[in-house]
């Protein structure tokens, strides 16, 4: 199941003391898909940073269900999106030099070793499920763009994370490739009840999600 | 250390005292990467690191192999030069010569690097060879040559000493006959011309009118006397227009014993006694105002301790020219980091531990350090062959140095030095901003 998001009177600032983004308070469902919109330069992806504890606060907090990830260290911050998020990115970040399965099950390179076994078959089932099974061998310099993104997601559901974070994840795609991946993201996390946020720019993606929200100038400015 | 423990050290076989003291130095290398990547998997993601930069990567494992193969190769060689110096010098009991150096003598009788002293004449020469200790005495008058080969004029019974049975042919036994050394491009039956003197200086009309055959060869004894020719030292005195050596009614014998009133004078005397002590007690008695006796071993081992402390400096060297070379690799690991800043960033963002990112990083370094080591230990056997191939053809002292344990104990210091300086650039690869790394 999702964990629900509450951010109360967040503020980041960027160098030199520059404010890049101030959200008073924002509630999200546990198991909802939400799309964040907005102008480029507008603050989406360090919303969806700091959301992640990617970042330190100036002020305010981040909670996720009962844990208020804000009050944490930067380790157990990282203990916390090993555990609870999957992440994607918009140029997939993936090691071109290991295999479609290296990659999908990255994390048990790191996790503990009871935890291995759990990851790499979750890994190996997210590829079957999104139609890359027979490549688990195959080095993904070989793999198209929309394969590629298709392994950073197995990679985000390996561990079968509540918390699903997306940055503009079909920002490098075709058309073909976006749409099939829209579809494949919106199930997984509808049918594994995930909360889903995604930084987008792409319409087609905010058509398939429960709510979408707009940033602009690093203000949370109201919802479609 | 307790003195129990220190008798059971005492009491292992060398080698194995060699293994354990590689294994020491080798440990602190182990352990840090023990402690580094205890609970985790790195080597998936440090094998894609290295392949995705491969040519770099290669670039940076060459110059540690060469930088570490350079040292181990010079300082195994230096080890080859002394136990083949020794070698040559091994036959050489005892030599007495007129006073003067003694360094000289020894690279002249031993060596055969002439040099002009005074001689030793008649009754000097009829009391060492007459002396009861003495078992051997044989002459090496040098100063002649044929081409790159020195002429020396000595005894058979010095050859025999020298070389054992020969390897071709006969011993000598007539002024005009040589026996000639391993390594002397003449064959059996070849007849030569000495010339005065050696080398450039080398006056060669000056014996115009003798030929001398070779008429026997030696074995090889790895040492300059491969390349000469050996004649009668009769022969060498008759070539310069000197007396027999022999009473005029003895005028055509050939070896001792000599007649010191006819005997012309050797820079060299080689002395011989079966026992150990009386080369002691011929050294002291023949150490007198118209006589110096030394040992060339000992001689030999005077310079070489000598040599040693240059050796201690020369490791201290390699050591530092290497871990220098290394510093210089890791600075530009700082750099390679960078390039792979993007993925360390990634995967930090998904959560990966600090200390994971950390073992990535070092295992990465300790990887290029492990594989240039042990390619430069490649380097080193290759360059010890070349380098000791050129030494014995420049010197004529066969030298054949290969590693061994001092080397690897080099390398395996080597080794732990370098991958515990390998913890700055895997302590810096986490100082990074991660989003800033991930959006570049």
């Amino acid at each position: 199941m999702g964990l629900a998001l509450s951010v109360r009177d967040l503020v980041v600032e960027g160098d030199r003391g520059r404010e890049l983004l101030r959200i008073g308070a924002l509630d999200i469902e546990a198991g909802s898909r939400i799309g964040v919109r907005g102008p480029s330069g507008a603050g989406k992806s360090t919303f969806l940073y700091a959301i992640a504890g990617l970042i330190g606060l100036k002020a305010g907090s981040v909670t996720w269900g009962e844990e208020a990830i804000s009050a944490r260290s930067a380790a157990e911050r990282a203990r916390f999106r090993r555990e609870r998020v999957g992440m994607i990115f918009q140029d997939f970040l993936l090691f071109e030099e290991l295999p479609a399965l290296g990659n999908a099950a990255l994390a048990a390179s790191y996790a503990s070793r009871s935890e291995r076994e759990r990851i790499t078959g979750g890994a190996a089932d997210m590829l079957a499920r999104l139609g890359l099974g027979d490549h688990n061998e195959r080095a993904v310099d070989t793999f198209s763009g929309g394969e590629r993104q298709r392994v950073a997601v197995s990679r985000a559901l390996a561990g079968d994370p509540p918390i699903i974070l997306a940055d503009e994840p079909t920002a490098s795609l075709d058309r073909t490739a976006a749409d099939r991946l829209i579809e494949d993201l919106a199930d997984l996390a509808a049918s594994r009840g995930k909360t889903l946020i995604a930084v987008s720019h792409d319409a087609a993606l905010h058509e398939r999600m429960d709510r979408v929200i707009d940033i602009v100038d690093g203000r949370w400015t109201g919802e479609a | 250390m307790p003195s129990a423990l220190s008798e059971a050290w005492q009491g292992l076989p060398a080698d194995a005292q060699d293994a354990i003291w590689f294994v020491v130095l080798l440990l602190p290398a182990l352990v840090t990467g023990l402690i580094v990547t205890r609970g985790y998997r790195p080597f998936g993601l440090v094998r894609a690191m290295m392949w995705r930069y491969r040519w770099t990567n290669a670039l940076f494992i060459a110059l540690i192999a060469i930088s570490v193969g350079i040292g181990v190769g010079l300082i195994a060689q230096e080890r080859g030069l002394r136990k083949g110096t020794a070698r040559a010098a091994e036959k050489f009991d005892l030599v007495v010569a007129a006073p003067g150096s003694e360094v000289q003598m020894l690279m002249a009788a031993v060596y055969l690097q002439p040099v002009d002293v005074p001689l030793i004449d008649g009754p000097t020469y009829a009391t060492i060879e007459n002396h009861e200790n003495v078992s051997l005495a044989a002459p090496i008058a040098y100063g002649d040559s044929y081409e790159a080969s020195p002429v020396i004029g000595t005894t058979q019974q010095f050859v025999t000493h020298l070389a054992g049975e020969l390897k071709q042919g006969r011993m000598f036994a007539g002024l005009e006959e040589a026996v000639a050394g391993a390594r002397v491009p003449l064959s059996v039956g070849d007849t030569f011309t000495p010339a005065h003197g050696v080398g450039d200086a080398a006056e060669h009309d000056a014996h115009e009118g003798y030929g001398i055959t070779v008429v026997g060869k030696m074995d090889l004894t790895g040492s300059p006397w491969d390349k000469a020719l050996l004649v009668p030292v009769e022969g060498v005195w008759a070539v310069h227009g000197l007396a027999s050596g022999h009473a005029p009614e003895r005028a055509g014998q050939i070896g001792p014993p000599f007649d010191a009133d006819y005997f012309p004078g050797t820079p060299a005397v080689l002395v011989r006694a079966e026992q150990l002590w009386a080369n002691y007690a011929l050294r002291s008695e023949f150490t007198t105002e118209k006589t110096m006796a030394f040992f060339p071993g000992a001689v030999l081992a005077g310079l070489h301790s000598m040599l040693g402390d240059i050796r201690q400096v020369m490791s201290v060297m390699a050591v530092l020219t290497q871990v220098l070379v290394t510093a210089g690799v890791l600075a530009g690991l700082v750099v390679l980091t960078r390039l792979y800043a993007r993925r360390l960033a990634l995967l930090r963002a998904l959560g990966a531990p600090d200390r994971f990112v950390f073992s990535v990083v070092w295992s990465y370094a300790a990887a290029l350090i492990g594989a240039g080591a042990l390619a430069g230990i490649g380097v080193g056997f290759a360059a010890v062959g070349a380098i000791s191939r050129v030494v014995t053809a420049r010197t004529d002292i066969l030298v054949t140095a290969t590693l061994g344990w001092p080397e690897f104990h080099l390398v395996a210091g080597f080794v732990s030095l370098t991958v515990l300086l390998a913890l700055t650039p895997a302590f810096m690869a986490l100082s990074r901003n991660i989003i800033t790394d991930l959006r570049a």
